[in-house]
């Protein structure tokens, strides 16, 4: 490929070479965007239009208007995953957030052995889901975990059995949510504070601010680019938390901690009840555009700022 | 950056990082140790404790013993597996999104901010929401239980990560760098290979990261789309983890999810620095 | 003598099978070749369906088994995903109203000559038969039958708390369950919390009270019924069974709690008869524990049937065909049978065979008494809890408000039998 390039555009070539020459490239980039984009368009659309037909175990054509629409809003189960969502949504976020930028910024004041800290608080990222959710699951069950191994040092009095405690089961999966993903804030964080311009912090030390003082008043506000960031993935990553729920609740006890994504593919394929599932799904779509919009809106903002600046 | 002055009690800042660490550290520790315990001896006990009989037989049993159904093979043959569909996958993702994101963020052409916009999309569709068209997919291309559909799978939707990050950090690479190229009479490919890539090193190990643990550790479209002997390692682990007509087999099940996990470990243990590294060099933005 | 009679009709079956016309006889010219797919890959599942692999292999097929771990979920998406793509598997694990629900969307093979050959129909209980065969034609076979309301009593708790007493009616097990308690147990009952444990709880509750009522609330969903006092009735048991479990036990399932249940911390489990293939697997004894069949409020016997099956998709590929029919054959025999439920802790899906050979415990030798007796008074039933009763969607409904109210335990009877009326609207 690099013999075609090397042959650089002379004026007078034919625009039929031209094309030839520039053939590679235009497969390389297109193929796989359009890929891409088209199998994320045309699965949306495919599933916006199983959400209005009768389809139970196998897609089936028809039409039944908003009717799954309104079976699943009715639905106890989705009404509890909706409020699950956004109590989780909104905690988990600010917590691994907050959790992020504590550990970068401690882990950014020179300290011995920040290679090793940065791998431990970056390692569970390489655990899969399912493994998160069955080892917290061990660790959060007051009979085999935390509140047995305190019982059994003596400490009879401890209590922990949020686990299996409706009310605060949705917490178990916050916290191992956390423990799994805040590792990616503290990287992005991290980065966030290694790329601010020393001069800024030499001069707010010139002026006498203390060491919080010149984090809150001149570095924090740097890293509000990267906040929205952290703030979007870790979105993303609530909505469609999914294998670790599974694995660590299954929803329960009861339906406590059902979550959106657990209610689509309990409909889609538990419950063979595909066309309602799809509604879930097209809901579930719905709520994440009502994030990302705004989103997409202040970057665009951003850039046009950016742009006459 | 900082100096010492700066921090106010050192002391303090070591015991919260510690503290940290050990929680962090916590369910490893639970997971290694429950890996040298018996089944019976946590089944008398609990989940944390000190092994009493060093149990070293788990591993091979994990390894190599332990019986999926008619199949007595143990993780082995699914690491396998796993690696086969991984690791390709991984490098295409990876290649196609870098020059992807390169096109994207420097030559610019007409409706790349939309076609990119929509790619980025990806990231948040549910993948329950896409295994049924996938099904529909595989079965007309005829990739149905092939690992080939699975890394045709896992390429196209890892894109949406990839051409992001790789985008993000290209657009901070100096424009005047090209332009210079090109007046030179570099093409699109020449400018990649001879200029972008030898700077790519952080981002691309960033998606490399990034793309391997998650392809690694995916279960629902490594069941539904093989058959027995191509399952991938995480079928094995569940394999393992959900015996309804079974007693629960703790002390093996740690042992597999130790082996099942070293790959990615690995990597973040290897390639930890240089993930902080590539994301503080301009995959931020 | 009960073995002969095994001896020559299989032979029976096999002469008949050999003289059936069309396909099976294409058994002579190819090797039978089956592929299979169902999610038993471990445990006593794992080796059953291994050692039925093996039998297959020694009457000359290919056994070609897919196991998919996991939820019966994940299995389901991956025959969905084989059914899509137009290559169903020779065979796959489905069970209940699903049969019927699935024979919809793909052709099954019809397997009433090699039943009738084999002289099936007439050894296998009417309400189960009926499941597996939808339009008419026998389109599945079920494999081993548990029930799920069987009574395990723990030797030691039952020492423990001085009681001899077999528990016959619901009243006696409340009995049993407060004596257990105040000689020191803090939960007497081991059963676990995910959300079959939580159908199961209601289930046994229920059937034991009015076995009619069940089959009217249950498999029926008359109206009337699902809001009748046996309802509440049912609903207010299930809450004192729950109020005598771990609560710490939380989504685990039941077999976290074998252990402390033949120690003798825990005195009783109502579960399938799986659980005493879980409990041999173990290590465990049969001296360790009884089995007795549920409570039942008329002193007779209630049979809360649960039955695993394989149904059979059609296929062109003449080995297959062939290995349809060994299966089916091998499926129905009594020696197959005797061989899987011994390793499972079930027993076998026809009423003719002999359970006083070794290899049987008395556990299913009473499991097989109840089973003969309730189908004698009309009152072996359909499981709602593992999916033998409705169809899933249905089911799951059911069961979402079932572990809610066991898992909260601010909801009344008398709300819980509103809401499973309206779940059950809802869900249609």
């Amino acid at each position: 490929m690099t013999e075609i390039v090397s042959i650089a555009t002379r004026p007078g070539r034919s625009a039929t070479s031209e094309m030839v020459r520039r053939l590679p490239e235009f497969l390389m980039i297109w193929v796989p965007l359009l890929l891409s984009a088209a199998h994320l368009i045309s699965f949306s659309i495919w599933t916006i239009w199983i959400s209005f037909t009768p389809s139970t175990l196998i897609p089936v054509s028809g039409w039944v208007g908003l009717h799954n629409y309104n079976s699943v809003l009715a639905s106890r189960n989705w009404q509890i995953a909706f409020d699950n969502l956004l109590l989780f949504g909104i905690a988990f976020v600010l917590l691994s957030l907050t959790t992020g930028l504590l550990l970068a910024i401690l882990l950014d004041q020179r300290i011995r052995g920040e290679n090793v800290l940065r791998t431990i608080f970056l390692y569970p990222l390489a655990v899969s889901f399912v493994v998160t959710g069955t080892v917290w699951s061990w660790l959060l069950n007051p009979g085999i975990g935390i509140e047995k191994l305190a019982h059994d040092l003596g400490w009879t009095s401890f209590h922990f059995d949020w686990l299996v405690n409706r009310d605060m089961a949705i917490w178990t999966i916050v916290i191992a949510a956390i423990w799994q993903s805040s590792g990616f804030a503290m990287a992005l964080f991290l980065a966030g504070l290694r790329s601010v311009d020393s001069d800024i912090i030499k001069a707010a030390q010139i002026d006498g601010a203390g060491p919080i003082r010149t984090y809150w008043r001149v570095i924090l506000p740097t890293l509000w680019p990267i906040t929205v960031t952290v703030i979007v993935v870790q979105l993303q990553f609530a909505i469609s938390a999914f294998d670790l729920v599974r694995a660590l609740t299954n929803g329960g006890p009861g339906i406590a901690t059902q979550l959106p994504a657990l209610v689509v593919y309990d409909l889609m394929f538990q419950r063979s009840q595909l066309g309602r599932g799809a509604a879930a799904a097209v809901l579930m779509l719905l709520i994440l555009l009502a994030v990302l919009l705004p989103y997409a809106a202040w970057r665009y903002v951003r850039q046009r700022r950016a742009a006459h600046a | 950056m900082r100096d010492r002055s700066f921090a106010p009690s050192r002391a303090l800042i070591y015991l919260i990082v510690t503290l940290f660490a050990a929680a962090y550290l916590a369910p490893l520790v639970v997971v290694v140790l429950n890996s040298l315990r018996t089944n019976e001896e946590i089944a008398q006990s609990s989940m944390i404790g000190w092994p009493q009989h060093w149990a070293f037989g788990n591993y091979a049993m994990a390894w190599s013993g332990f019986c999926v159904a008619e199949t007595c093979a143990g993780i082995r043959p699914y690491m396998l597996n796993s690696a086969l569909i991984t690791i390709p996958a991984t490098i295409f993702s990876t290649l196609l999104g870098a020059v992807a994101g390169y096109a994207v963020s420097l030559w610019r052409f007409r409706g790349d901010n939309w076609i990119y916009g929509i790619v980025t999309l990806g990231l948040f569709l549910p993948q329950q929401m896409r295994l049924l068209p996938w099904t529909i997919v595989l079965r007309d291309i005829g990739l149905i239980n092939t690992l080939s559909g699975l890394v045709l799978i896992h390429t196209i939707q890892g894109l949406s990560f990839t051409v992001l990050f790789c985008r993000n950090y290209y657009v901070a690479i100096p424009h005047e760098l090209i332009r210079a190229a090109r007046i030179d009479g570099a093409g699109f490919f020449r400018i990649f290979w001879r200029i972008i890539l030898p700077l790519s090193a952080p981002i691309l190990i960033v998606t490399v990261i990034w793309q391997f643990t998650h392809i690694w550790n995916e279960f629902l479209y490594g069941v539904t789309f093989t058959t027995g002997q191509q399952q991938p390692v995480t079928a094995a682990l569940i394999a393992l983890s959900t015996p309804v007509a079974d007693i629960p087999k703790q002390g093996v099940q740690s042992a597999a999810v130790i082996i099942a996990a070293l790959p990615t470990l690995l990597i973040y243990l290897f390639g930890g620095r240089y993930f902080v590294r590539g994301l503080t060099a301009g995959a931020v933005k | 003598m009960p073995i002969t009679t095994t001896r020559r009709r299989l032979l029976a079956g096999s002469a008949a099978a050999l003289a059936l016309p069309a396909f099976a006889r294409a058994e002579g010219a190819v090797k039978p070749r089956l592929t299979a797919i169902s999610q038993w890959s471990a445990g006593s599942d794992g080796a059953a369906i291994t050692a039925l692999g093996k039998k297959f292999e020694e009457k000359g097929g290919i056994w070609q088994h897919s196991p998919v771990p996991g939820f019966t979920t994940d299995m389901m998406n991956k025959l969905r995903a084989q059914i899509i793509a137009g290559d169903p598997p020779a065979c796959s694990q489905l069970k209940g109203p699903e049969i019927a629900a699935w024979s919809k969307i793909a052709p099954t093979v019809d397997l009433d000559a090699v039943v009738a050959a084999a002289g099936y129909e007439k050894v296998v209980a009417p309400d189960l038969a009926k499941l597996h065969k939808p339009a008419g034609k026998w389109i599945a076979l079920p494999l081993q039958i548990y029930s799920t309301n069987m009574l395990f009593l723990s030797k030691r708790g039952m020492d423990k708390a001085k009681a001899d007493k077999v528990p016959v009616t619901w009243a006696d097990f409340n009995e049993l369950a407060e004596k257990m308690k105040s000689a020191g147990m803090a939960y007497p009952i081991a059963n676990g919390g995910t959300r079959a444990d939580d159908g199961q709880k209601f289930e046994a509750s229920l059937a034991g009270i009015s076995p009619t009522a069940y089959r009217a609330a249950c498999m029926n969903l008359d109206k009337k019924a699902l809001e009748g006092p046996e309802m509440k009735a049912a609903f207010a048991q299930t809450r004192k069974i729950s109020d005598w479990c771990d609560p710490n036990v939380g989504v685990q399932p039941y077999a976290t709690n074998l252990k402390r249940f033949v120690d003798g911390d825990m005195g009783m489990l109502i579960m399938g008869g799986w659980a005493q293939g879980v409990l041999k697997n173990a290590g465990f004894k049969f001296d360790d524990y009884v089995i007795t069949p549920g409570p039942s409020d008329n002193s007779k016997p209630v049979f809360l049937l649960n039955a695993d099956a394989f149904i059979f998709w059609q296929r062109k590929e003449a080995d297959l065909q062939a290995g349809q029919m060994l299966m089916a054959q091998l499926v129905m025999d009594p020696a197959i049978q005797t061989m899987y439920s011994q390793i499972t802790g079930s027993i076998p899906v026809r009423t003719d065979v002999d359970l006083t050979g070794e290899g049987w415990s008395d556990g299913q030798r009473t499991t097989a008494a109840a089973l003969k007796n309730a189908m004698g008074n009309n009152q072996a039933v359909l499981s709602l809890a593992h999916n033998m009763a409705q169809e899933n969607g249905l089911t799951a409904a059911i069961i979402d408000v079932i572990t809610e109210y066991v898992k909260n335990k601010t909801i009344k009877p008398d709300e819980a039998v509103s809401r499973l009326a309206e779940a059950v609207e809802g869900a249609r």
